[in-house]
């Protein structure tokens, strides 16, 4: 019999089939664009997982995120272009940037919550922005640090670059999945219960003996290591990095993004930005006001589905699941003498 | 002697001008159920506050069995055993009944795991299972806490309760809401918890306060007006004046005599 659970792990099942096979699929049926546009996605998708994070398990709508993705950014092209880094020194670099600058602000940031939070984590990225963009020697400013690749990186025997389109694929889809999986292991623990009590009911959990600010505190850094790692891919993919990235813009659309796709579900970021970044690549090129297109549907969706589309999908599978069950019963009372 | 399970020293609660809990200075001795009764505003639910630190004191300290804790966090408190419900319902909404009750009870181990999951456990479940039984909600363990009525919420208030397995228990109007078949299920199992933890209830229902308590101390304006047994209380002048007011209210005292 068909049931829900069945019905989810073959979506899943068929979504990592699919983005195994991208680099061979998309070009005979599109063309080699698009596989770079996939990997774009899967990297803003970790991004927004990170806002994900701290709004959808932990009750935290932070608009600063943009600071740690700058952070894992510079990290690696300062790192590359500056220290001369090779690829793993200058990956850690930046995820430990952003892991650090996550630690410090999350200190001020976590006593606060609602508005409050929102401010601060926006008024943080707005410092760091400033600073981005006036200290030019250090970062490029405006410009931005362009840097070329480290030629080889080495993982055991195995030798690989960037510049094969193929490699960097599948390095972006490992370096994505793995966060992703170890997200997922994070909301089914007891850590992640924690994370999900504070966000239903702080005063609650303060009284049961959760120690809610210890608990945001790391809920913020684990977001601004998502954010750092999604960074940092990103300054691979582009080569190159730039204080823009860490305006409260990039910050707001990822808002966008998790709450579209679904706030508090694992795959609702990814859903929620394949949706817009493939709404944007569609239509950019036509039409200059596609922005539009993006704030009529996050409109639409906040009212007629508060939990996302994820969510909203979730619910109609569970009703579909519960309906399953009653027919069973129903027929199994008909069969009866 | 030994120490008392609770006991504060001139503690003292202003909100602005309001002083609403007034240099109270109380000494609850173990294995004694004890309910504060007085009027509204008489600061019972803001002395609960304080001694559970989600509100610091202006004054005064509070000791438990003897350690002094003013100041502490409420997770600092609440890890030294002395848990509490509260007067308008507080649960977890969004997680299921049974998830409520695994959470309270995880949140005493110091350890929050990443990365297992919560599936791995084993003790916790039993605990969980073995709660749900003792309130009743055996049937609805899988429902968002949200979805409950009243009445079963106030349970499971006291399921959570029950589950961290506490040394001092403060419950804020528990049977509040509650229908009479429910509050009746309460009032034995509050009975039945006091033999083994010490218990201070604030309620309002002066049956179940006549029905169970030990000691009762009465409060007014944030002071101690009178408290004893339930026989002395019940005969004192002072207590009668406070609840029905003064002679001159004539019409007050009417109305309440032929309510």
């Amino acid at each position: 019999m068909i049931t829900p659970t069945i019905i989810s792990r073959s979506i899943l099942i068929a979504f990592v089939a699919f983005l195994i096979t991208v680099p061979w699929l998309i070009p005979a049926l599109l063309n080699k664009f698009w596989v770079s546009v996939i990997a774009e996605i899967m990297i803003w998708s970790l991004f927004a997982a990170s806002v994900n994070l701290l709004f959808g398990y932990v009750g935290l709508l932070s608009f600063g995120q943009a600071l740690y993705f700058g952070f894992g950014m510079y990290g690696v092209a300062i790192g590359v272009a500056t220290l001369g880094l090779s690829f793993w020194p200058a990956f850690g670099l930046g995820i430990v940037a952003a892991v650090a600058i996550a630690l410090i602000s999350g200190i001020f940031a976590v006593r606060l919550t609602w508005h409050y939070f929102a401010i601060i984590t926006l008024v943080f990225s707005l410092i760091f922005y400033f600073f981005a963009v006036s200290m030019k020697p250090l970062t490029g400013g405006d410009d931005g640090i362009n840097f070329s690749l480290p030629p080889t990186f080495s993982f055991g025997d195995a030798v690989g670059s960037f510049s094969s389109a193929n490699f960097q694929y599948f390095f972006i889809l490992a370096t994505v999945s793995l966060c992703f999986f170890l997200m997922h292991r994070v909301t089914r623990s007891p850590l992640g219960k924690a994370f999900v009590a504070i966000r239903d009911n702080d005063v609650r959990a303060a009284l049961i003996g959760l120690n809610v600010f210890q608990l945001r505190l790391i809920a913020f850094v684990m977001a601004g290591f998502l954010a750092g790692v999604s960074g940092a891919l990103f300054a691979f993919f582009g080569r190159y990095a730039s204080a823009s990235y860490m305006f409260y813009q990039v910050s707001g659309e990822a808002v966008v993004w998790a709450i579209v796709g679904g706030a508090g579900t694992l795959f609702g970021p990814i859903v929620g930005t394949s949706l817009f970044i493939v709404i944007r690549e569609l239509v950019s090129t036509h039409w200059e006001h596609h922005s539009l297109i993006v704030g009529v549907m996050a409109i639409l969706v906040v009212i007629l589905a508060p939990k996302g589309l994820v969510g909203l999908w979730n619910d109609r599978l569970a009703r579909w699941g519960e309906r399953g069950k009653d027919a069973a019963i129903r027929t199994s009372l008909r069969t009866d003498p | 002697m030994t120490e008392p399970a609770l006991r504060t020293e001139n503690l003292t609660k202003r909100f602005g001008g309001l002083t609403a809990v007034d240099s109270l200075s109380l000494s609850l001795p173990g294995g004694r159920l004890h309910a504060i009764i007085g009027p509204n505003g008489a600061g019972k639910t803001t002395f609960f506050n304080l001694v559970s630190g989600l509100l610091a004191a202006d004054g005064g300290r509070v000791f438990f069995h003897g350690r002094e804790i003013t100041g502490l966090k409420p997770h600092e408190i609440s890890r030294l055993g002395i848990k509490r419900t509260m007067q308008i319902k507080s649960v977890f909404p969004q997680l299921s009944v049974a998830e409520n009750l695994w959470i309270t009870r995880e949140a005493a181990h110091r350890f929050l795991h990443p990365f297992r999951a919560t599936s791995r456990d084993q003790d916790t479940p039993e605990r969980v299972g073995q709660t749900l039984e003792q309130i009743g909600l055996t049937a609805l363990a899988q429902r968002p806490a949200g979805t409950l009525s009243y009445g079963d919420v106030a349970l499971l208030e006291i399921g959570m309760a029950l589950i961290s397995e506490p040394r001092l228990l403060l419950l804020d109007e528990p049977t509040c809401g509650m229908s009479p078949a429910e509050t009746e299920r309460a009032v034995a199992k509050i009975k039945q918890l006091a033999r083994t933890i010490d218990v201070v209830i604030i309620e309002h229902d002066m049956s179940v306060v006549f029905e169970i308590a030990d000691d009762i101390t009465v409060m007014a304006q944030g002071g101690i007006l009178a408290s004893g047994n339930p026989k002395e209380i019940s005969g004192n002048e002072l207590v009668r004046e406070a609840y029905l007011g003064r002679p001159e209210d004539e019409d007050y005292i009417d109305e309440t005599v032929h309510a």
